[in-house]
């Protein structure tokens, strides 16, 4: 039996429109906060308005009883605990409500329910809390060792985890340096601030005797492992369903307090209970994301041949750790990642992930990438111009090149397939370096200074067992499933547990499964987010669902392939060798009989059935890669600014990325999740940050201060393909979600400092701090003209 | 409780809403309109815009006693619309939707831009979005599908 | 997050409206546009007891002319500005103005009034009508009075409107027809506020020239030495710069960091030359 194929056009390699459109655009999608239920009560937290604090006591209004929680009335609710193998890593009790103390503004306290929202806020604005004041730690690099400030009082330091990853002897390479770069970055606390905020809907279902929990999550089926275990149920008697989702991008692939305190409250009281984050409490307390501090020392000959790179980075993790993973990942990830796409043989990273009163860190798009990429493009450019050649060059010519791979590196990565040099040589091109250099030499009218820099990265995607047993992670979601099953009338529904919050995975699943069967996506439907219609599986993140899902969907798809030739070659009277499916019809020597005529043989006329077959049309399968310490995408990224060199402003011309991501299943919606990385990238590099004052108040708490860009703000973001399959997957896909938003600030930061090369002398300007504001611009201005 | 009068996507109504009651959780919690989404609840993202006598406005920003005597529309009152038809169709070949969250704020200002003529050029069209914001797109696919719609409504003579 | 609970009143008349603001015991605010007020509220920043909205009344939504003065009304909306209904003063700068202020939804409601009673810092309104020599008409129960533009801000968030009165109207002068202007508004994203402002208006045949600071945390700052040196319209880059140093150190109120004194210096510049070329 052979397989169908994508010559239909609508399989592996088709640009296939999305079914999910239609609902987007007429206005039907179905988010959390859109579920009408009889007799929803809408909830509010109080939240701790201090960093630091000892509650002393909690006074709830009188006759407020049944309509105010604190974590007393609540016993339900025991501390969310992240278990790490990691060794040293310390791991804190995280009570949902607070018990004792406050450890970061934001941080919940008690929990009100009212008919409406507004007189749920009323009802939290009046209850009374007496603090005991605590002095914050605040500031990471200054309080992990050594400080009386103490996150948690049994730790004796704020320390998570200090872990050094190191190859080769970099002392040596040190002794051996002709040149040596030295210089430090920081990227900035911010947020992922999706559209929509978190929201959870929780009620009582008497009929299944279930907990039922909606939630604009990404990983329904951990959360319900997360709440079997802290609230002590059986995980049969909780649902959780992840509706239509408005933008995850990281944030949302972690559990949070308000999921456990709305299913405890469901139990409680016998009336649903609903929770929709405003934007403040979105900025204040859903994870915060990148937060890095980097020193980085490279050692270089006088061509610029990198022979080893020494860092130090610290990553301000909060005062939590986020479940399932903890804070750890994310400097373990800048570890691993900052020797980048380079055959750099000598290398040390000391990595610490440091407690503080401020909210907890978590993952975010690139996760520990973009920090990991700014700190080496930035340096790789500083390595270049200190030995006087052209960034673009020196960065090649440091690459691992094809002929390299799989190459192991000096980190433990093991980088699979891929041409990296030519995606340098690409980018350039879609941004027509010659007229750049034309364009500088010419200057502009205005007084501007024109810039162009590059950042290549690699990007670790559907990394599994291996991976995440690495990083100490005692959830491993090494794999994903699938269970494909045809109805009686021969229409097929996918049902898989990964989440798609915009991804399109509804429209790509279902052209692995036409690929596999034949089967027109127009009569395949996709169910997902639901743990009740699907098989466990861990969500969408890590750029992972593409290839573990689609794998799990390309092996259940063949199973029903197999099953449906069986019973065609018998319908058919010919040898199940002799059948092929295709075009939704299995076809033989001597005629075809329709997948619906087969549906409904195996359904409803078992007596048609081949001895030996059983009824039914449904194949559960699991997928994981042959190979899972992860495949990997790259790209460079490149972009042309403008600097007013009297006002700081950077005006973004141009930003091209040259990808390769292997297979494409659909070149529309890749390029799709590139532009909106990007455009969270350049967020990233000019915009967003969340600032802490020395008192641990965060300064950026709505979108008046809290900056994210417009369509004004963007260029039109150039795209080249490079197809370098993976040998290790289905189809040699290999995710990609990720990557658009891990190099703009390190190709933007290049860029601002080959614009303001000139400033001041040969040495020019730099800003090596994320977001590239016109304050930071103009005080890197100000420094280089002075040391003239 | 104060009693208002108004139309609603073509309807005329007659209800008792609280002052602090805003125009946005009075589409959606007493009309089931849910099309119109809360994102800031401030004004900047847009994801809440509505017409309020034909012009885009913000639903978070109306109090809903301010549109006593005034026609609202929502998106689910702009379906048989020619300009909105055109944008759901080149919204959906050009792949400018992504999670959903903004597109129906998105849709209503595209509309307006088209309506107003703001939408000859790219960079019009940019500056026209400003106050929408869409996390999941990078714009770029909207704003080629605003600039084809554009030019399907200019063809089809539509725009009013 | 939603307002905390308010009583609310549409007045039929300028006089009822000034009648529900003088009763006593009650914290009564004007609300036209509402859409900063709406936003401050949502937030709880502001928590009036009594809205009383001014948006419909037919007095204040119109832009007549008579002679040298155009009269907006209080009302008058950003988007009415931006579309140029009615007749323009000020040869263009005003529609610029609207046209990048926040986002057009904010513009089709926030109206011109409703900005400069509120006279956050960062607003344009305040510092535009201060260069175009507007004039505030104030309506209270003692009747009208009137405060120069220039004079109106006294503080941040703080105006000459006292408790129980509303600010009903704006007149601006007409420009001369060879009268030119400079309009810089420096900030980070289309629609933000300014973290500079700043304004330039000459018409040496109204013998009239000004340059006007916004975005100053304060009232509109007027830049005297800068508006002499508008005022006689030669191009002296050095001259200008100077002139602009000494009236922001003059400005001994401000506490200017050095980005901003910066970026107000560079704005202020850059308005002045549009002024004059």
């Amino acid at each position: 039996m052979s397989a169908g194929d994508g010559s239909t056009g609508r399989g592996i390699g088709a640009s296939v429109l999305r079914r999910e459109d239609a609902r987007h655009l007429d206005g039907r999608g179905e988010f959390v906060p859109d579920i009408r239920l009889p007799g929803i009560r809408d909830i509010a937290f109080l939240r701790s308005p201090h960093a630091h604090a000892r509650i002393r006591s909690i006074t709830a209004p009188p006759g407020s009883k049944g309509r105010v929680f604190t974590a007393a009335d609540l016993p339900r609710l025991t501390p969310i605990r992240v278990v790490t193998q990691a060794a040293g890593a310390k791991s804190p009790p995280w009570p949902p409500l607070a018990t004792d103390k406050v450890r970061y503004v934001g941080e919940a306290i008690a929990v009100c329910v009212a008919p409406t929202r507004g007189e749920a806020e009323d009802l939290a604005n009046s209850i009374e809390v007496e603090y005991e004041v605590l002095e914050a730690a605040v500031d990471a690099p200054k309080v992990w060792r050594g400080s009386r400030h103490l996150v948690h009082e049994s730790w004796g330091d704020n320390l998570y985890l200090e872990r050094t990853i190191e190859g080769g002897d970099i002392e040596a390479a040190a002794r051996a340096a002709e040149i040596t770069v030295t210089r430090e970055y920081r990227m900035n606390r911010q947020s992922g601030a999706p559209m929509e905020g978190r929201a959870v809907l929780a009620y009582r279902d008497h009929r299944l005797d279930e907990v039922v929990v909606y939630a604009s999550t990404q990983t329904p089926h951990t959360v319900r492992v997360a709440l079997g275990e802290i609230l002590d149920i059986e995980q049969r008697r909780i649902r959780v369903v992840a509706p239509d989702v408005g933008g995850g991008f990281g944030p949302k692939a972690r559990l949070y307090p308000e999921e456990i305190i709305l299913a405890a409250l469901a139990l409680e009281l016998d009336h649903p209970v609903r929770w929709v984050e405003d934007r403040t409490e979105h900025l204040l307390t859903c994870a915060h994301t990148r937060d890095h501090h980097y020193k980085v020392t490279a050692y270089a000959d006088r061509q610029g041949k990198v022979l080893g790179v020494d860092t130090d980075i610290i990553v301000d993790a909060g005062a939590y750790g986020l479940w399932p993973q903890g804070p750890y990942q994310e400097a373990n990830m800048a570890g691993r990642t900052l020797p980048g796409p380079y055959t750099i043989p000598n290398y040390r990273a000391r990595t610490y992930t440091v407690a503080t009163n401020k909210t907890p860190l978590g993952p975010y798009r690139g996760v520990g990438r973009p920090g990991a990429c700014f700190a080496i493009e930035r340096t790789i450019d500083e390595v270049a111009r200190a030995v006087g050649r052209d960034p673009a060059e020196v960065r090649i010519e440091n690459m691992i090149r094809s002929e390299q791979m799989p190459y192991a590196s000096i980190a433990g990565m093991r980088y699979d397939t891929g041409d990296y040099p030519a995606s340098v040589r690409l980018c350039a091109e879609l941004l027509d370096m010659p007229a750049i250099r034309a364009r500088q030499k010419q200057g502009e009218a205005d007084g501007r200074l024109i810039g162009i820099g590059f950042a290549s990265f690699t990007e670790q995607t559907a990394h599994g067992a291996a991976e995440f047993a690495s990083r100490g992670a005692s959830i491993i979601p090494g794999f994903e499933s699938c269970t494909a099953r045809i109805l009686p009338d021969g229409s097929l529904v996918l049902m898989v547990g990964i989440q798609s919050h915009g991804q399109g995975l509804e429209t790509t699943l279902s052209q692995i499964a036409c690929h596999e069967l034949g089967i027109d996506p127009d009569h395949i439907s996709v169910r997902h987010g639901d743990t009740e219609s699907t098989a466990f599986g861990f969500g969408t993140f890590a750029s992972r669902s593409m290839v573990m899902s689609g794998g799990a969907v390309a092996r259940a798809s063949r199973m029903l392939r197999d099953k449906l030739c069986r019973i065609g070659a018998h319908l058919l009277q010919c040898d199940a060798a002799e059948t092929r499916c295709e075009g939704g019809a299995v076809h033989g020597p001597r005629g075809s009989v329709t997948i619906g005529e087969i549906a409904k043989v195996a359904h409803l006329r078992m007596d048609g059935l081949p001895p030996g077959v059983d009824p039914l049309l449904d194949m559960t399968a699991t997928y994981e890669p042959q190979i899972s310490t992860g495949v990997f995408s790259y790209a460079t990224h490149g972009a042309v600014v403008a600097v007013d060199p009297e006002t700081g402003f950077i005006e973004l011309l141009d930003f091209a990325v040259a990808e390769d991501c292997g297979t494409m299943v659909n070149p529309m919606i890749v390029e799709g999740q590139i532009r909106g990385g990007v455009a969270q990238g350049i967020g990233t590099a000019l915009y967003e940050e969340i600032p802490y004052d020395a008192q641990g108040q965060p300064l950026a708490v709505t979108f008046a201060d809290y900056l994210m860009p417009g369509a004004a703000e963007l260029p039109a973001i150039k795209i080249g393909h490079m197809h370098t399959p993976a040998s290790a997957t289905e189809y040699g896909m290999k995710g990609m979600g990720e990557g658009g938003a891990v190099a703009p600030p390190a190709a933007i930061a290049n860029a601002v400092r080959d614009a303001l090369a000139a400033i001041g002398g040969p040495k020019g300007a730099e800003v090596n701090e994320t977001p590239l504001t016109p304050a930071r611009v103009l005080a890197a201005i100000h420094k280089a003209k002075q040391k003239t | 409780m104060t009693a208002i009068r108004f139309r609603l996507n073509g309807a005329d109504v007659a209800e008792d809403v609280a002052p602090r009651l805003s125009l946005a959780d009075l589409l959606r919690d007493r009309h089931n309109l849910t099309a119109t989404h809360l994102g800031c609840e401030h004004g900047v993202c847009g994801a809440c815009t509505v017409l309020v006598d034909g012009m885009p406005a913000r639903a978070c920003l109306m109090l809903a006693v301010a549109c006593d005597d005034r026609d609202i529309r929502s998106l689910e009152g702009l379906r048989d619309d020619p300009v909105i038809a055109a944008l759901r169709d080149s919204f959906h070949r050009r792949h400018a939707v992504q999670c959903g969250f903004c597109t129906p704020g998105m849709l209503i200002s595209a509309r307006d831009l088209i309506r107003r003529g703001k939408a000859g050029s790219e960079a019009e069209i940019r500056n026209g979005l400003a106050g929408n914001l869409c996390r999941c797109t990078g714009y770029t696919n909207i704003v080629s599908a605003i600039a084809e719609a554009a030019e399907t409504v200019k063809t089809q003579g539509n725009a009013s | 997050m939603k307002p905390a609970a308010f009583d609310y009143a549409r007045p039929r008349s300028l006089s009822e409206a000034l009648e529900l603001l003088a009763r006593p015991n009650v914290d009564a605010r004007v609300i036209a546009g509402g859409q900063s007020l709406v936003a401050m509220m949502n937030l709880r920043v502001a928590s009036p007891g009594l809205l009383v909205d001014i948006a419909r009344l037919p007095d204040l939504g119109s832009v007549t002319e008579e002679d040298s003065t155009v009269f907006y009304g209080a009302c008058v909306t950003h988007a009415m500005i931006e579309d140029r209904v009615g007749p323009d003063p000020s040869h263009g700068l005003m529609p610029k103005v609207a046209e990048t202020l926040a986002y057009r939804a904010i513009r089709n409601r926030g109206t011109i009034g409703g900005s400069l009673a509120l006279a956050d810092p960062a607003a344009e309104w305040p510092c535009v009508l201060a260069a175009l020599d507007a004039t505030a008409i104030i309506e209270g129960w003692k009747g009208k009075k009137a405060v120069a533009c220039k004079d109106f801000v006294t503080g941040i968030y703080e105006t000459r409107i006292a408790a129980g009165e509303i600010l009903a109207a704006i007149w601006v002068p007409k420009l001369s027809p060879e009268a030119r202007w400079g309009y810089v508004k420096l900030a980070r994203k289309a629609g933000e506020f300014a973290l500079s402002l700043a304004v330039a208006v000459r018409d040496p045949a109204r013998g009239y020239a000004r340059v006007v600071l916004g975005a100053v945390d304060g009232p509109p700052l007027i830049l005297d030495a800068a508006s002499r040196l508008c005022a006689r319209g030669r191009p002296d880059a050095a001259a200008a710069r100077d002139a602009i140093a000494a009236d922001l150190a003059r400005a001994a109120d401000r506490q200017f960091d050095a980005f901003r004194r910066s970026l107000h210096a560079t704005a202020a510049l850059r308005a002045l030359t549009q002024a004059i070329q």
